[in-house]
């Protein structure tokens, strides 16, 4: 077995090298689906890298022993595949009194003022500051709902870790990207669940059935401020995001449809967690949206949207270039965009036709495409064969200096693609995750029980605790007053601000459970032994082909062989085999900071 | 999303977006062509210590709510409940006033800093964020341009091409400087700026090897970025660590304490960007508040910067453009917010900006048939008022693309 390993791995990077080499580059564009004489295990690894987040040699090895039909059903008709994995536990955050929650802080304590009472919290009959358990409830509110979504963030990491459907956690990611929502304005870590777990039932089904999901999706419905959009009042931006960015792109419709279909979702809105449709504040006359005209509501909107020609190309179009590679000729696009179509917006047939398609294994698809962090996160963590995500590096703090925080894409389009991914300071922190990993920080403060210098609460604390009174407790240090934001926070009439947010942390914490703080349990001696490395070349050899997706060159291969000699003061693995476990971390962390690293 | 370009290679959605808004017109000229700099640097030489800041402020800020022209009866008929009463206003003079936030901003402009250019946009605008944003990045709107204004300014006043010349403060890089020949110093944190490493790993780990030829394009990149990483990230580490200033920047620096250390350190870099991010500025819901709140972040943090500036003696060098990718619809909407709308103000800061009003404020009577206001300023002539009044370099023509004149911004 073990000889087999070895071999299989050793061969594993000739295979990579091999493949790379003999490409047919005439494969570029070809959408016949490649012969079971040209499956091998480099073309089951890209498969993995792509259909998931990437194999352990144990998978490849099996990917590679189907046939590439056997292997890509597999992955995209996933449904029959058992997969137990446990359901997110809550931490009781939220209660009934918290609904509904206002939309600032202003207003939750003036509805306070004017009804001595908001978000189930009284006002102080009679004292000093009577309204702070009013403002120390909405601040509770927006750090528990935050902290939870950094546990939301964990549960579904560890999810695509672990997952038996690796391309079902993979296509919620991508359609997290596409249909972005963001906690920060959502703020109900509930509603950012139940978006997740509509992409992951319907992700790889009727794109029709997704869309008209998300559109009545809550956390989609209060990120586009579809409450607002009412009969006789029609807010745009609902309409014109679900144009301009879920299904059509910019300049295949005017500012005149977006203004009609706008009018087809009034009356559109969420309580709780439920979508409800308040008849009185839908506009039910007659719209033209791109040329049709009807008593549209959203739904028909929809399907006119989805009738027109170019949404089909759109969504078919973002999926190559996500999970094939940036570049797309017009004519691919057509043809992607037709057979979704035919197949009536279903997915999963799309899915299949690319995976089994000769371009989806041409040179310019294979090891081209740059890991977006998420993707490098967990498949680093997957490939060091660890069976949960790392409570330290924190994986929010590492996904967050990436440039992809899980549940907060910086805009309503999602997260950059290919090369945004990488600039000097993202390619740096990249390492940095791998050195983080390897040899854990002695220094770690868990982010969800220290709050670091947010809103400079930690002072606070301390002085509270002291003694002090809260006036001068929560005056910022010394430092030249002279701005207008840094006065108007101290005022200290009904309720002090600064006062609030740190009651707010200390409330949170007290409820939301912590996140587990393992270190990786890697045991990178055991993978060397286990592939029957007698000599530093050959572990830095085994490594390389685990890790690597595009083969280093000779110098650097031979470099970081040497490397590990050093470090161990011989060649010979075997006879250091009591104190291998830190070099080989070294070295590991060596070559995950290559630049071919971030490719996949 | 920050789209970004670089070198000759392009994001998807940025082509996609302004290929899709060609209009009929052939593809833009500059594309594939290449520019020739010889004559470039005649009075750019003098002006070689030189800063441009370039703040944006993404999400279409609301310039009428910003400076509000008081003066105009126009302007309280289309905001009834969202137009902010005179007495509130830090007013200027007689037409216009500063959102009662902007106690810096009111400074700037009493002070002889600031320049206020109005009306500024472009035909044809868009009301997409992303085009527009890109439209106001590459300097060329409705094109399918795909540079950005101050990379292509970087590649000609600076045909080196010096190292760290642009520094762009952000989560990822602004399609504002996409450059041919210029890697920009792009991070966030400049404390993370830096790669962990044991010391025996250091020589593998600063080693970039040589691009082998393959075809694989993306790794060539990444090899490139590799050896700007190297390059710059020691001395944006070390300007942080010595920098010290007790200018309060407000609650929002808007990462402009980080510029400053890197000018205080006598950095290279004669052109930074960063912005207030992730469309912070798109109020169409519930505006008076919340806009309020993020002007006075920004006006609080750009009147830290100046005085930073001065502090450090670099008052002179340093000039800050302002702007946003759209202003707002005129009339408010049910949701005490507004929509997207068109032209806007543009700021000019510093103490080498001749302070007042520039161009023509567009008619709150003559809106288009969108409710919009009409631009009078194309915003490319105070791209060309900064590059030819501030850098000193007259070719403008090329790199816009056309002929915009200057204002008289700069002695």
């Amino acid at each position: 077995m073990t000889r087999y390993f070895a071999a299989h791995q050793f061969g594993l990077a000739a295979l990579v090298l091999w493949s790379v080499a003999t490409n047919a580059a005439d494969w570029t564009g070809d959408l016949a689906p490649i012969g079971s004489q040209d499956w091998n295990a480099a073309r089951a690894a890209h498969l993995l890298e792509r259909a998931g987040f990437g194999g352990t040699p144990d998978e490849i090895a099996a990917y590679a022993a189907m046939t590439p039909q056997a292997a890509v059903r597999r992955l995209v008709y996933h449904g029959s595949v058992p997969n137990e994995l446990p359901a997110f536990d809550h931490s009781g955050a939220h209660d009934p009194g918290l609904e509904p929650f206002p939309p600032s802080r202003p207003a939750a304590t003036d509805l306070a003022k004017k009804t001595g009472e908001s978000l189930g919290v009284k006002v102080k009959a009679a004292g000093n500051r009577r309204l702070q358990p009013v403002a120390d409830r909405f601040f509770y509110w927006l750090r528990a709902s935050r902290l939870e979504t950094h546990r939301l963030a964990y549960w579904w990491a560890n999810r695509m870790l672990v997952t038996q459907r690796p391309l079902e956690e993979k296509m919620a990611l991508f359609w997290h990207g596409h249909f972005a929502t963001s906690e920060e304005k959502v703020r109900d870590y509930r509603k950012m669940l139940r978006q997740l777990e509509l992409f992951q039932d319907k992700g790889t089904g009727s794109f029709r059935e997704l869309l008209i999901g998300v559109a009545q999706d809550p956390a989609m419905l209060a990120f586009l401020d579809a409450a607002v959009n009412v009969k006789g009042a029609p807010n745009e931006n609902f309409a014109r995001e679900i144009m301009e960015l879920f299904t059509m792109g910019v300049g295949n419709y005017t500012e005149t449809d977006i203004r009609e279909a706008a009018r087809a979702f009034t009356g559109w809105n969420f309580v709780g967690l439920n979508f409800v449709i308040s008849p009185e504040k839908h506009d039910g006359s007659v719209k033209t949206v791109l040329g049709r005209s009807g008593p549209f509501d959203g739904v028909a909107v929809i399907d006119v949207i989805l009738a027109h020609p170019v949404t089909a190309e759109y969504i078919a179009g973002k999926i190559y270039r996500y999970f094939v590679r940036e570049e797309i000729s017009p004519a691919l696009r057509k043809k992607l965009g037709a057979q979704l179509r035919e197949s009536n917006y279903q997915v999963a047939p799309l899915l299949e036709a690319i995976f089994l398609s000769r371009d989806f294994y041409s040179a310019a698809s294979v090891g081209t495409r740059i890991k977006p962090p998420v993707e490098l996160v967990v498949s680093t963590y997957r490939k060091m064969g660890l069976r949960e995500i790392p409570g330290v590096p924190d994986f929010n703090e590492v996904t967050e200096a990436l440039g992809q925080k899980l549940f907060y894409p910086p805009t309503v389009a999602g997260w950059a693609h290919g090369r945004n991914w990488i600039t000097p300071g993202l390619l740096l922190a990249r390492g940095n995750f791998v050195y983080d990993t390897v040899f854990p920080d002695i220094n770690f403060l868990p982010p969800d029980r220290y709050p670091g210098n947010d809103y400079q609460i930690a002072a606070v604390s301390e002085k509270l605790a002291m003694g002090l009174d809260v006036t001068t407790a929560t005056k910022p240090d010394a430092k030249e007053m002279t701005s207008m934001s840094m006065q108007m926070a101290d005022r200290d009439e009904d309720f002090n601000t600064r006062l609030a947010s740190f009651r707010g942390w200390q409330l949170a914490i007290q409820k939301v459970k912590p996140i587990p703080r393992a270190t990786a349990q890697l045991d990178l001696t055991g993978i060397v032994r286990a592939a029957g490395c007698r000599t530093a070349q050959q572990a830095a050899d085994v490594l390389l082909a685990r890790f690597l997706s595009v083969p280093v060159d000779a110098a650097t291969r031979a470099q970081i062989g040497k490397f590990l000699e050093g470090e161990l003061g011989t060649g010979d693995v075997v006879a250091a085999g009591t104190f291998l476990e830190e070099p080989l971390r070294a070295t590991l962390h060596l070559i995950l900071s290559l630049p071919e690293y971030q490719l996949g | 999303m920050k789209p970004t370009i670089h070198l000759s290679t392009k994001s998807w959605t940025r082509r996609e977006v302004l290929r899709a808004c060609l209009c009929g017109a052939g593809v833009g000229a500059l594309h594939g062509t290449p520019l020739v700099f010889s004559q470039a640097l005649a009075a750019g030489a003098a002006a070689s210590n030189r800063i441009l800041v370039i703040l944006e402020l993404s999400g279409g800020n609301d310039g009428l709510n910003t400076l509000v022209p008081y003066g105009d009866d126009a302007y309280y008929r289309h905001r009834p409940r969202i137009g902010i009463r005179a007495e509130k206003l830090r007013k200027i003079d007689e037409r216009f006033g500063f959102n009662p936030g902007m106690a810096g901003f009111e400074g700037l402009y009493k002070d002889g800093r600031m320049a206020v250019m109005h009306g500024c946009g472009y035909a044809q605008p868009s009301f997409s964020h992303f085009t527009s944003m890109a439209y106001w990045h590459t300097g060329a709107p409705n094109s399918g341009e795909e540079t950005g204004w101050v990379g292509r300014l970087a590649d000609a006043i600076d045909p080196k091409p010096t190292p760290n010349f642009i520094v762009n403060i952000d989560e990822a890089q602004s399609l504002a400087v996409s450059a041919r020949n210029h890697v920009p110093v792009v991070f966030d944190d400049p404390e993370r700026f830096g790669r962990k490493g044991l010391y025996q790993t250091r020589p593998l780990l600063d080693r970039v090897s040589d691009a082998p030829q393959d075809g694989n394009a993306s790794r060539r990149y990444l090899l490139e970025v590799a050896r700007s990483a190297r390059e710059a990230s020691q001395l944006v580490r070390d300007a942080w660590a010595k920098y010290k200033t007790p200018v309060d920047y407000g609650i929002v620096p808007v990462d402009l304490p980080k510029i400053a250390s890197l000018i205080a350190a006598g950095m290279p870099t004669r052109l930074y960007y960063t912005s207030y991010r992730h469309n912070a500025f798109d109020t169409h819901v519930q505006q008076p508040d919340l806009h309020q709140r993020l002007l006075t972040y920004v006006s609080d943090a750009v009147a830290g910067f100046m005085k930073d500036m001065q502090r450090i003696g670099r008052a002179d060098d340093v000039v800050m453009l302002v702007f946003s990718e759209f202003g707002r619809r005129v009339p408010e909407n049910t949701s005490l917010g507004t929509d997207h709308g068109t032209a806007n103000h543009m700021y000019l800061v510093g103490k080498p900006a001749k302070g007042g009003h520039y161009g023509a404020p567009p008619k709150l009577d003559a809106l288009d048939k969108g409710d919009n206001l009409v631009y009078t300023t194309d915003f490319r002539r105070v791209y060309a008022s900064v590059i030819e009044g501030w850098l000193g370099y007259r070719d403008t023509h090329k790199l816009l693309s056309g002929k915009f004149e200057a204002f008289p911004v700069f002695a």
